[in-house]
């Protein structure tokens, strides 16, 4: 199966600013694939270059394996794509914006017709289909920007912050939308900002500051990769220096840091050590009020590649 | 879902999304408005003035061949900057732009459409505005002779009109802001009548009107016999008066313009001198000419800017 995106040493540069520095990608068939990074990163302007929208100063694109970079409109043929707070046309309802839209595929109209009440249904905007999009809602439009994407029935999705404007239920739903459309076999690249969005949805994630990509791969080889320890929080009554020493001799534990009662084990291992580390702690004298293992989350990745000093 | 191909089915799906565009902007609907309210009035005024003067109207078979029907600079830049200010900017302007050509679509298809559909709404304008002018004609002036003229003068007002619209298209295209379409287009009509207008009444050249958007150089029909060199009607030579020369030069397919120029003192007054003459059938392929040159030449221009067009927001 051909790779869906595939970018390598790409960059762009808008007069002095270089927005996207050398960026090398790959899109898995078949994977949700977050690209998450602060606002100002390059997503949106690498996302760009692949649809078109902005030419490339150096590097390659390729989307299935076809150069994507000399502005072809067959690239786009199985790509869906819904910009970052899409605008359409005001005056247009949103069936015959999916209608027009479909057409531009390359689709009959009888085709896209049977197609568009169960995309309708599907984002939930039935019975509002019929009205003008200039009466629509930030988050109807949302929505109604993921039908869109999806009117060529594209095997390849790209969503520009698809949950911009929606209200946490709506972006609940459209969560449980993208993993639902991501079963059926298709791929997903989502750019977003939200770091618990993509944690949620994401089997890949590729990271980017500053215009370079900083990680890229699944969520699991990530914290591997750069090495984030698991540990235990405790809350303690009678901690002493004793105590802690007697913490460090349990296998697998790193070091510790002591904050009055508060006793954090970092950990070399993702196994669940808390029992050995309570009963440690109760042996020498301690009385816990308060354990807790965290592992840590994407946003811990995220903070540490984005804040780190440039490369 | 079946995917095809299919050109024809893209370019009608780009065509009916811009024509529906110009349908539903209440601009448009205005300068409808405005147009059947300017031919109302065209209309009715003869009435009214000789109801007021106790002056019949009289039946006049030759009233359609002898009225301009919607013709006038003025009036065909209103409505290529009606048509034609938002058409490609405004795509930009609004941010439309960005799920239009993220479509399996070529700029050039998108570019065609756009002008299929000004051309399209240009028609359909142009059609009812002269359907109801000579329904009106016939009804105050009775039957009307060489009513199949009419044709002709659709033909010229459309290219006289387009040459308008592509400079609207390639400014909009260029600078991508719909104001500047409209003042930039402005700018050029304003210059043109005034500018270029002043330096030929100063220089006596006018030659070259013939050779920018607008009315042209002024000539006169030759009539046969009289040693007046203005004795006939007048003729313009520019890309605006291609609809009245037409029909004119059906009706006198042999026609002689004659080009005067003014010669002042020597005890004598103002004395009018013949300069040269041309044939009317040459003034007037001239004029399709350079009307021509222009619309590819400002197309062209509209088309690159959008071609080469970066979108980043």
């Amino acid at each position: 199966m051909e790779i869906p995106i595939e970018i390598e040493n790409l960059t762009k540069k808008f007069g002095s600013i270089t927005a996207v520095k050398n960026a090398t990608l790959k899109v898995e068939p078949g994977s949700i694939h977050g690209f998450l990074g602060p606002n100002g990163a390059g997503k949106s302007t690498t996302i760009k270059i692949l649809l078109g929208l902005l030419k490339a100063d150096e590097g390659k694109a390729k989307i299935f394996g076809k150069n994507a970079l000399d502005g072809s409109p067959e690239i786009r043929q199985n790509v869906g794509y819904m910009p970052e707070l899409p605008k359409f046309p005001k005056h247009l309802t949103g069936e015959e914006l999916l209608e027009l839209y479909g057409q531009m595929y390359g689709v009959p109209k009888d085709e896209i017709k049977k197609d568009i009440p169960h995309l309708i249904e599907l984002v939930g905007l039935s019975g509002r289909e019929q009205n003008k999009i200039g009466e629509y809602s930030k988050g109807m439009q949302q929505r109604l920007g993921i039908a869109q994407a999806m009117i060529n029935d594209p095997e390849l999705l790209i969503l520009d912050e698809p949950s911009i404007g929606l209200d946490p239920v709506g972006m609940v739903e459209i969560r449980n939308l993208l993993k639902s459309i991501a079963k059926e076999g298709r791929t997903i690249f989502l750019s977003s900002h939200l770091l618990n969005e993509v944690q949620q949805i994401c089997t890949h994630i590729t990271i980017i500051n500053k215009g370079s990509i900083q990680a890229s791969g699944s969520l699991s080889d990530l914290r591997n990769g750069l090495s984030l320890e698991p540990s235990i929080i405790l809350e303690v009554l009678n901690l002493n220096d004793n105590i802690v020493e007697a913490v460090k001799t349990i296998p697998n534990v790193k070091d510790t840091v002591v904050d009055g009662q508060r006793l954090r084990v970092n950990l070399n291992t993702r196994e669940d050590v808390r029992s050995l580390v309570s009963q440690k702690i109760t042996s020498m004298g301690g009385v816990i009020i308060e354990m807790n293992q965290t592992i840590e989350t994407l946003e811990d990745v995220f903070l540490k590649l984005v804040t780190k000093p440039e490369r | 879902m079946e995917k095809k191909d299919g050109f024809l089915i893209r370019f009608y799906a780009v065509l009916k999304y811009e024509v529906l565009w110009h349908l539903r902007k209440k601009k448009v609907l205005g300068i409808m408005i405005l147009a059947f309210g300017l031919a109302t009035l065209s209309l009715a005024l003869p009435v009214v003035l000789g109801n007021m003067y106790n002056r019949p109207i009289e039946p006049d078979p030759d009233r359609i061949t002898s009225i301009s029907m919607f013709s006038g600079e003025l009036w065909y830049f209103l409505l290529a900057i009606i048509l034609g200010m938002n058409s490609i900017s405004g795509e930009f302007e609004s941010g439309t732009i960005i799920p239009l050509l993220t479509k399996p679509i070529s700029r050039t298809l998108v570019f065609l459409s756009k002008m299929a559909s000004t051309l399209l709404i240009m028609i359909g304008t142009y059609i009812f505005l002269f359907t109801y002018l000579t329904l009106g004609n016939i009804l105050l002036y009775g039957p009307q002779n060489n009513l199949h003229l009419i044709s002709l003068q659709l033909i010229g007002n459309i290219l006289s009109t387009l040459v308008w619209v592509s400079i609207v298209f390639a400014i909009g295209s260029v600078t991508k802001s719909s104001q500047m379409a409209a003042l930039g287009s402005f700018g050029i009509w304003l210059g043109l009548n005034l500018i270029v207008g002043i330096y030929a009444l100063f220089t006596g050249d006018t030659w070259f009107l013939t050779y920018f958007p607008g009315g042209g150089q002024t000539g006169y029909l030759k009539v046969e016999g009289s040693p007046i060199p203005t004795a006939g009607p007048q003729i313009k030579t520019g890309t605006g008066s291609i609809a009245e020369n037409l029909v004119t030069l059906a009706l006198n397919p042999s026609a002689i313009v004659n080009f005067i120029r003014f010669e002042i003192g020597g005890g004598e007054g103002i004395k009018i001198l013949e300069v040269y003459t041309e044939t009317l059938s040459y003034v007037v392929s001239r004029s399709f000419i350079v009307a021509i040159v222009y619309v590819f030449l400002f197309s062209f221009i509209a088309w690159y800017a959008l071609k080469r067009a970066q979108i980043s927001d």
